[in-house]
């Protein structure tokens, strides 16, 4: 199979990223595997599950004040206290929280890319006054501050985004800072600066590259933290519920019904703790899989797993797929 | 020898599930007092043999065969087998400082491991006393409260001896004992060993990839080659007339021819007075040293690890983050002043190729990739010229992308990650990489340590012809002095970052007038040609 896509490939860099990934994906755990699995039908339930109910998230049925779940009637999980389809409701916020989680995750993940891989790069000095900058951030009071942003500025998602984008950032930027710190000393990295190269190249086309793997790991994990960081300010009343509330805002609102529409309540929670396991599930499976404290795989689990067991001699190449 | 101490008959080591095994079959016979040495490449099963022995194979390999130890049949993976360790097998392992426990003392270790021979506790001391001085550390009573990072490698292998010894071990499995040491204290682990099995009767199980070594030490050699025995017999015998090609092979890589002096022209690049401290250090890691290397000439720097000579080479080199006092003169500027900016279009001059062939290639990037790097780097043609000269530069350090890859079928041998290529494969590529810019000056920093003899004379026979075809003048650290030999012109002797000695090569080998070069050539083992 190996072989197939190799034959096929002649073009350079966009074929290779492909096969890399399908690659990846064939040597991931199973457990990772699953948890992205049951993401993307939850994404996916969530951008067309709405389509299925002939209900609007928003709209009332007077018909029907805390129905019970029940197919007769078009309301399959249930309406709240004033009409509101349960399924609806809880898909628009599943889609609110994920598009939050993902969009918070990207600005943390460049954020954070970029600030650790220059300081753990740099050294010396700059890597230290870097690293005291994240330090005076992180003792910051984050939910004082998130308050005041959504009290004196209009609620929008572009401020809760950079909210909670803005906060996520700090740890991944750490964790990158280090490893960025052992590639510094790594022979190619000295190659490339015996070799003339400046700061910026050695950044681009060195640092970052072999940081993506963790970074991607450590995505997932803030993918999760930037999910329950919107719920609790939902659960507060802080996040946006224009024109759908996300899924903590739900969670607070189904604890007001919790004697006449349970419903309400056990819906969204069940999709965020699915939301947010899959995620920790999928960060801590990737994590054992690249073994990330094992500080020696520069590599990755790539180069550990296909290096044929029987170094080849000098002059014959290695076999490759079969 | 009437009956064999270990007998190992045709023993299979395989992935669970895998139809082809990694390892055998393999046969083994090791007596009482005598030394078999598991001589090959890496990769060719010697570690496998010796887990396998102790019954230590990780758990998703499985090994199958038959073990008999004074005749007696033990089944592999059982209890009994699981028994012999400590009682009839000691391990020293290769990498002692990884082997202690880091956080206690070593006499904290050795009482511990006596314990679990059944000595009382309280005359675990003495003991402990007595394993440290058959294993010849001096000052005993203060060593057993110290902890490994305190000692030198060559102590901490004595202390792992000790502690291999403690259990009254009938034979004793050395894996690599001396590859992590400088040649000199490896020298001195040998000698220990051999006294060992002298006056102990002890059985010597001996994993090395060091031919030279194994003929001095060894009664018997067994050859592996990717998990086959391909010839065992007595060592003088099998060293003298080898019957399998790959013997043959392996011998002939030990042979490197001397050096022919090169035509040299002028002053390329010298240092003046360079010296180098680093933040915090009492002393100087490099001591003001002057040097001077001409245009097509190969200088070796020789020394044992701390010297200092990879510090020179990267002080040279611009590459260490710590300010260096003195000169560097490069073709007549002075290039130690020169701010990063300024530094670039010489940097275009030097190559450089490190010690670690794997980690010096960025693991994220194809092979032509990195080959075209320097010339990405300054702006040099455009990216189909540049895989063109990838290309041409891959044939030149003999990674042919059409004999590796025949016909059209695989034309992605240049787009080859560094971790499908061989050791001595991805060496070739550093070289490559360096030589892209047609620098005129090749910095090698180790460059052969890290390589199976054989890829190792293929890299300094590459070496020896680029130097002659291209006139390329080289600084080639090093702290094998039969590698200097094969490429130098010249020869530098470091110790304690400081040049103690240097001259013509011929003339500092032959007759070294350093009291430190006469010991660094007294650890050589004798070649190989001598011991038979």
């Amino acid at each position: 199979m190996i072989r197939a896509h190799r034959m096929a490939g002649a073009g350079w860099p966009r074929r290779a990223m492909m096969r890399a990934m399908i690659s990846i994906l064939r040597r991931l755990p199973r457990s990772a595997l699953a948890c992205i699995g049951v993401l993307a039908a939850l994404a996916l339930l969530a951008m067309v599950g709405p389509w299925l109910s002939p209900y609007a998230p928003e709209h009332p049925d007077w018909n029907a004040l805390s129905a019970a779940p029940s197919f007769a009637h078009g309301h399959w999980l249930g309406t709240d206290a004033i009409g509101r389809d349960t399924f609806v409701r809880a898909l628009y916020g599943l889609r609110l929280s994920l598009l939050l989680g993902f969009g918070a995750t990207a600005i943390a993940l460049a954020i954070g890319l970029a600030y650790g891989a220059s300081a753990g790069y740099l050294g010396g000095r700059s890597e230290r006054l870097m690293m005291r900058g994240l330090d005076v951030l992180s003792a910051l009071p984050f939910l004082l501050i998130v308050i005041l942003l959504l009290t004196l500025f209009e609620r929008s998602l572009w401020l809760l985004l950079a909210a909670i984008g803005g906060y996520v950032w700090i740890d991944l930027a750490r964790v990158m800072r280090a490893e960025a710190a052992r590639l510094r000393e790594q022979p190619f990295v000295l190659a490339a600066r015996a070799a003339g190269a400046n700061t910026m190249q050695i950044l681009c086309w060195h640092i970052v590259p072999n940081l993506l793997g963790l970074a991607l790991v450590y995505a997932s994990l803030l993918a999760a933290q930037a999910i329950l960081v919107e719920s609790f300010l939902g659960f507060l009343g802080l996040s946006i519920d224009q024109p759908s509330a996300g899924l903590g805002t739900l969670l607070q609102e189904g604890t007001q019904e919790l004697d006449s529409a349970p419903w309400t309540l056990l819906v969204p929670a069940v999709l965020l703790v699915a939301t947010l396991a899959c995620f920790q599930q999928l960060g801590d499976a990737l994590r054992d899989w690249l073994d990330i404290r094992g500080a020696a795989n520069a590599g990755g689990p790539s180069a550990d797993r296909s290096r044929p067991e029987a170094a080849p001699a000098e002059s014959a190449m290695p076999a490759t797929g079969a | 020898m009437s009956m064999p101490l270990l007998m190992l008959r045709d023993l299979h080591v395989s992935i669970a599930g895998a139809a082809t095994p990694l390892l055998g079959p393999l046969d083994l016979d090791l007596g009482a007092g005598e030394c078999l040495a598991i001589v090959g490449e890496s990769g060719a099963g010697k570690s496998l043999t010796t887990l396998a022995l102790l019954g230590l194979l990780p758990p998703q390999l499985r090994a199958s065969g038959s073990l008999h130890v004074d005749g007696r049949a033990i089944a592999l993976g059982s209890r009994e087998h699981i028994a012999l360790r400590g009682r009839t097998f000691g391990w020293v392992p290769q990498d002692a400082l990884a082997a202690l426990h880091p956080l206690r003392s070593i006499g904290a270790q050795l009482r511990e491991t006596l314990r679990y021979a059944g000595i009382a506790r309280d005359a675990t001391r003495a003991e402990a006393l007595a394993l440290l001085d058959r294993v010849e550390l001096p000052a005993a009573d203060a060593l057993l409260a110290r902890h490994p990072h305190e000692l030198s490698g060559g102590q901490r292998q004595r202390v792992c001896i000790a502690l291999a010894l403690a259990t009254k071990p009938r034979c004793l499995l050395a894996d690599e004992p001396t590859s992590a040491l400088d040649p000199r204290v490896g020298r001195g682990i040998l000698d220990l060993l051999d006294a060992l099995r002298r006056d102990l009767g002890l059985a010597l199980l001996l994993v090395s990839h060091d031919l030279p070594l194994v003929a001095t030490l060894a009664q018997r050699v067994l050859v592996l080659h990717r998990g086959r025995c391909v010839e065992t017999g007595a060592t003088a015998h099998v060293f003298s007339a080898p019957s399998a090609r790959y013997t043959r092979e392996l011998l002939a890589a030990e042979h490197l021819d001397a050096a022919v002096p090169a035509q040299t022209g002028d002053v390329l690049l010298s240092a003046d007075d360079l010296a180098v401290r680093y933040p915090r250090a009492t002393r100087d890691a490099l001591a003001p040293t002057t040097i001077a290397l001409h245009r097509g000439e190969c200088l070796a720097l020789v020394g044992e690890s701390g010297s200092g000579k990879s510090t020179l080479a990267r002080a040279v080199l611009r590459l260490l983050r710590t300010p260096t006092r003195g000169r560097i003169v490069l073709d007549g500027v002075d290039i130690g002043a020169l701010d990063s900016r300024a530094l670039r279009p010489f940097r275009r001059r030097i190559g450089v190729v490190f010690q670690d062939p794997f980690a010096s290639l960025d693991p994220r990037q194809t092979a032509a990739q990195i080959i075209a790097e320097p010339l990405r780097i300054h702006g040099i043609g455009d990216s189909a010229q540049r895989r063109q000269r990838a290309g041409e530069l891959m044939q030149t350090v003999g990674l042919d992308p059409a004999t590796l890859a025949p016909g059209s079928m695989d034309p992605a041998v240049m787009d080859r990650y560094p971790h499908q290529f061989s050791g001595g494969q991805c060496q070739r590529i550093a070289i490559a990489r360096a030589l892209s810019t047609d620098p005129e000056l090749l910095v090698c920093d180790e460059a052969v340590s890290a390589l199976d003899a054989r890829s190792r004379a293929a890299i300094l026979r590459l070496l020896v012809q680029l130097k002659r075809e291209r006139g390329l003048a080289l600084l080639f650290i090093t702290h094998d002095l039969d590698a200097a030999r094969a490429l130098a012109d010249r020869i530098a002797v470091m110790q304690d970052g400081a040049i103690v000695e240097t001259g013509a090569a011929g003339d500092v080998l032959s007759a070294p007038q350093h009291a430190y070069t006469r010991a660094l050539l007294a650890a050589r083992p004798a070649a190989l040609g001598a011991a038979v």
